[in-house]
């Protein structure tokens, strides 16, 4: 049986990023099937734009160094990442329709779907992760 | 860079990339293929280990050099059940016998770039990654010396040796580290 990683992605910092697409990649590298469900805030994360330059909380900036030190991926080569390994993205579109975004402002290859999208995944999830 | 078919560089870089690398570079390989993973991460070790049980392959250890880290992993086989321990030879006994007898047959096998630093003269070269396929170039009725720079490799090639019906080994311990009578350069 594989193991199922359910993700629920709902803020949109460049920590909440790595949190995010940390767990979501090593998940898969060790063969989960993973599907991150990306609502409110947390499309940010997917965002064409927004993602290429996510904000570090605020008083936290002093950080930047520290990520450029340490040598962490950029969250657009982790979305990549993630979406080689099989990763399934997810948009809320009740989000979506709020925030008045359309699917092509998202990285290409992500599903949009409501809540009962991810709870089909999530209900035989092994793992589940709210960031 | 060591760079053979079955070592993996991921020096530099940071979770969860060692372990995504990793994965990568172990489909290319066969069952029974070792694969040495070079890393700096610190975390790495504990990921891996946890990654390779998951994954169905075998952790075989890893060894410590400066501030590299070198993973080894045996892919699709269980944990190495030691049957037979190799004989461990400490190093101040085995220069003796280096002394004694210039004939024994010591085999190196720690990777390309480390055994063209420096080693043992007339040490055959045969890297860890290597064994399985190059077994066949040892005389099992002969005494076997095995060396690696610390004595961690040099036990796996042992393990790998005792299962294919060698019997004559011996582990020095430690290896090359500790190692300051005459070496070779080059091949």
């Amino acid at each position: 049986m594989t193991t199922r990683t359910a993700i629920i992605a709902a803020n949109g910092e460049l920590f909440d990023a790595y949190k995010v697409f940390n767990i979501a990649t090593a998940a898969a590298a060790s063969e989960h099937e993973v599907t991150i469900f990306f609502t409110f805030e947390g499309l940010n994360l997917i965002h064409k734009q927004a993602s290429a330059n996510l904000p570090l909380p605020e008083g936290k900036e002093h950080f930047a160094e520290g990520f450029k030190n340490a040598n962490v991926p950029a969250i657009p080569e982790l979305i990549a990442m993630s979406q080689e390994l099989g990763v399934k993205f997810i948009a809320c579109q009740m989000t979506m329709d709020v925030m008045g975004l359309e699917v092509d402002a998202f990285v290409d290859g992500i599903e949009v779907g409501g809540a009962v999208t991810f709870l089909e995944f999530a209900k035989e999830a092994d793992v589940t992760l709210t960031f | 860079m060591i760079e053979t078919a079955h070592t993996l560089d991921a020096k530099g870089l940071a979770c969860p990339m060692p372990i995504v690398r990793t994965r990568k570079a172990i489909q290319g390989l066969s069952p029974g293929d070792v694969l040495e993973v070079l890393a700096t991460d610190k975390g790495s070790t504990a990921d891996i280990k946890a990654w390779a049980t998951s994954s169905g392959h075998a952790y075989l250890g890893t060894e410590i050099e400066g501030n590299v880290l070198h993973h080894f992993l045996k892919k699709d086989s269980a944990l190495i059940e030691v049957k037979e321990e190799i004989p461990v030879m400490d190093l101040e006994s085995f220069v003796r016998k280096v002394e004694e007898d210039r004939s024994l047959t010591i085999v190196d096998v720690r990777e390309e770039q480390e055994y063209q630093e420096e080693h043992i003269p007339d040490a055959l070269h045969i890297p860890l990654s290597e064994i399985e396929s190059r077994m066949h170039e040892l005389n099992k009725s002969e005494d076997i010396y095995l060396i690696c720079q610390t004595g961690r490799r040099s036990g796996i090639a042992g393990i790998q040796l005792a299962e294919n019906g060698f019997k004559n080994l011996y582990n020095v311990v430690p290896g090359m580290t500790e190692w300051t009578k005459q070496t070779k350069k080059g091949n």
